[in-house]
C-alpha cells in the first residue's frame, strides 16, 4: 500500500472508531461491490450421483456394499439406488480380497478400468473409492489418506502414522531419545521428523515404502519444524547455527539450504502455499509470537518479500495453508484456551473452528476436513457441516498431528 | 460544543500522523526505540563435535538455572548478575565449554516452544560471548516441552558443563 492511500484509508478508520481488525477489509471488500461468491452461489453447487452396480464374484457382493457405504462417507455424490438415474456408475469384479473396478457415464462410456491387487478387499476398495473421487471431481479423496502424528504412549515421544477414521495404526520411529515435529511427503511415502537420537535435535527423512532413513541437517544448534515443498523436492524448516534461529529452505536432490527469513525472534511451523512460491510461519519478536509470509526466491540472488500476516489475534501459531490455498488455519488463544481458526488469505474475517483447548490444525488433502488436537485427543472436523468426531483417544498425548497434502 | 472541538483536535491529530507516517522514511529512528538485538553482532555456532547432551548422560549445571517469564527471551538483570559471575569463572579456563539449553512448559504449543527455548538459549550464549567468552565453547539447544528439565521449574535455560 502506498502512502498516498494510507493517507486515504486512515482517517476513515479513526473518524468511525472501527478497529483494525480482520472483517473489516471484507465489509470494504462489499461496500465497494468486490465481495467473493455469494452463499446462495456456493448452494448452486450440484452433487454429482452416482451408482454401484453389480460385483461379480466371490467377494463381490461384499465389494458392492462396501464400496456404497465408503462413497457415502466421502459426502462427494448422492447415492443413487439401482432404480434411480445416475450421472456415473460403477461396478466390476471381486474374488478372494482383489477387486476389478470399471467407471462409466450415464450413456455407457468406459471412463477407466482399474485392478486392485493389495492384501486386502478394504485396502483395495478405498483405493477404487478415491480413484473415483479424483477421476469425477478433480479432488483428492481421503479413504486412502494418512495422518502422521506424535504420541507419548510408549513413554517417550514417538511418530505414528494413521488413516482418516483413526484405523490401520502403527509407530513408524523408534528412536532412542523419540522424535518429533514429522511431515509427510505429498505422496505420504515419506516422513520428516526432527529425532533426538544423537540427543540432539537433527532432522532425518523416512522412506515409508523402502524403509531407509538418512539425516537431513546435523548443524549445531536445533532443527525442527519441517515441511515438505509441493512437489516434494523442498523442505522448509528451522535451523539455528547460524547463531538466530531463521526459516531455511533446503533442496532435497543437492542438500543445500537457503534463509528465507530475516528474523530477530523466534521462528516457528512452516508451511507452503500449494504454488511452492510462499510460505507462511509463525515468529515470535518476544512479545507473543504472529504469522508472517516470506516470498521464497526462485533462484540464489532473487529477492524475497517477507511482511507481517495479520490475523487480528495476539498469539499466533501453527499456521498451515489449505490446499487451494484460499485459507490459512493456525492455533491462538481465546479466553486463555486453545482455539483452532481459520481466516481467508489475504482477506477476510476469522473463523474460529474449535474452542477450549483445541489446537495444531491441519488440513485434509480436499480442504473439507480439518484434523487438531484437544487435550491429547485426535478429532476430524467437517467444515460443511460443522459435525467433528474423535478418531483417537485414549493412545498417550497426542500432538502434532499433519493430514497428507 | 464540546463534542465537536474534540472531533477537530481528532482530525488535526488524525492529519499529523498521517504526514509523520509519510515522512517516517527519512527521519532517523531514536536510539532508545531501535531494537538491541536486531543491531547486535550474531556469532555462528562452531561444531558440535565432543559436546555431550543432557539426554546421554547427567551433567553438572555451571549456574543455577535461568527462570523465564511469558514468551520473553530477552535477558534480565537478575540473569545479566548470575551470567557475569559464571564468565568471571569460566574466563579462568580457556578450554572450558559450556552447553546451554533452553526449556519451555508442556503448555506451549510444541514446535513454537522449540523455537522460543532455543532463542533464549541463544540470547544467553550471546550475552557470555559479551562478557568475554570464546563462541566456539558455546553451544545451544532447544529442547522446547519435548523433555523436562530437573528442578522446580519448567521454563528455563540451563547452562551445564561440559568435560
Amino acid at each position: 500500500m502506498n502512502a498516498r492511500a494510507l493517507l486515504l484509508i486512515l482517517p476513515l478508520f479513526l473518524c468511525y472508531g472501527t478497529r483494525a481488525e480482520a472483517g473489516v477489509l471484507d465489509k470494504m471488500r462489499g461496500w465497494m461491490g468486490l465481495g467473493g461468491k455469494s452463499r446462495a452461489e456456493e448452494a448452486k453447487k450440484i452433487m454429482p450421483r452416482i451408482q454401484v452396480g453389480t460385483f461379480s464374484g466371490g467377494t463381490g457382493t461384499s465389494a458392492q456394499q462396501t464400496l456404497r457405504q465408503e462413497l457415502l462417507d466421502s459426502r462427494e455424490f448422492f447415492v443413487a439406488d439401482a432404480a434411480e438415474k445416475a450421472d456415473y456408475i460403477v461396478d466390476g469384479t471381486s474374488s478372494g480380497g482383489r477387486v476389478t473396478g470399471k467407471l462409466r457415464d450415464a450413456k455407457g462410456k468406459e471412463i477407466f478400468q482399474r485392478s486392485y491387487a493389495a492384501p486386502g478387499l478394504d485396502e483395495n476398495l478405498k483405493a477404487l473409492t478415491d480413484d473415483v473421487i479424483y477421476t469425477i471431481t478433480g479432488r483428492p479423496g481421503l479413504a486412502t489418506s494418512r495422518i502422521v502424528f506424535v504420541s507419548d504412549v510408549s513413554g517417550k515421544r514417538q511418530i505414528y502414522v494413521c488413516d482418516a477414521e483413526g484405523g490401520e495404526l502403527h509407530q513408524v520411529t523408534h528412536d532412542k531419545n523419540g522424535a518429533v515435529s514429522p511431515s509427510l511427503s505429498p505422496d505420504s511415502s515419506m516422513i520428516a521428523f526432527t529425532s533426538y537420537r544423537s540427543g540432539f535435535p537433527i532432522i532425518r527423512l523416512l522412506d515409508l515404502n523402502l524403509g531407509w532413513e538418512r539425516g537431513v541437517t546435523d548443524t549445531p544448534g536445533s532443527s525442527f519444524g519441517s515441511a515438505f515443498s509441493p512437489d516434494g523436492t523442498h523442505l522448509a524448516a528451522v535451523m539455528s547455527f547460524i547463531g538466530n534461529p531463521e526459516i531455511f529452505v533446503s533442496d532435497l536432490n543437492t542438500n543445500t539450504a537457503a534463509c528465507v527469513s530475516d528474523s530477530v525472534g523466534a521462528p516457528s511451523s512452516p508451511s507452503w502455499h500449494p504454488d511452492g512460491h510462499q510460505l507462511v510461519f509463525s515468529s515470535d519478536d518476544g512479545d507473543g509470537p504472529k504469522l508472517f509470509v516470506v516470498e521464497v526466491p526462485k533462484k540464489v540472488g532473487d529477492a524475497s518479500r517477507l511482511f507481517r500476516w495479520r490475523t487480528g489475534y495476539h498469539f499466533c501459531t501453527d499456521p498451515e495453508w489449505s490446499p487451494d490455498g484460499r485459507h490459512i488455519a493456525f492455533t491462538t488463544r481465546t479466553s486463555g484456551e486453545w482455539t483452532v481458526a481459520i481466516k481467508p488469505y489475504p482477506n477476510g474475517g476469522v473463523h474460529v473452528v474449535q474452542a477450549g483447548g483445541a489446537e495444531h490444525p491441519s488440513w485434509s488433502p480436499n480442504g473439507h476436513f480439518i484434523t487438531y488436537v484437544q487435550h491429547g485427543e485426535l478429532f476430524v472436523h467437517d467444515l460443511r457441516s460443522g459435525n467433528r468426531r474423535s478418531i483417537l483417544r485414549g493412545y498417550g498425548r497426542i500432538t502434532e498431528p499433519r493430514w497428507m497434502r | 460544543m464540546k463534542n465537536r472541538s474534540g472531533l477537530t483536535a481528532l482530525r488535526s491529530c488524525t492529519l499529523c500522523l498521517c504526514v509523520l507516517l509519510v515522512s517516517c522514511s527519512s527521519i532517523p529512528m531514536p536510539s532508545f526505540l531501535r531494537n538491541p538485538a536486531a543491531e547486535a553482532v550474531v556469532y555462528a555456532l562452531g561444531p558440535r563435535d565432543g559436546f555431550t547432551s543432557p539426554l546421554n548422560g547427567s551433567l553438572k549445571p555451571a549456574c543455577p538455572a535461568l527462570t523465564f517469564e511469558s514468551t520473553n527471551f530477552h535477558l534480565t538483570s537478575a540473569h545479566q548478575e548470575a551470567l557475569h559471575g559464571l564468565a568471571q569463572e569460566m574466563l579462568k579456563n580457556k578450554k572450558a565449554r559450556l552447553l546451554i539449553a533452553g526449556y519451555t512448559p508442556p503448555n506451549l504449543p510444541p514446535d513454537h516452544a522449540r523455537s522460543l527455548s532455543e532463542r533464549r538459549a541463544l540470547a544467553v550464549r550471546q550475552h557470555l560471548i559479551e562478557l568475554g567468552l570464546e563462541s566456539a565453547n558455546l553451544q545451544t539447544v532447544g529442547f522446547g516441552n519435548d523433555f523436562s528439565p530437573s528442578g522446580p521449574s519448567s521454563d528455563v535455560v540451563a547452562v551445564y558443563r561440559q568435560n
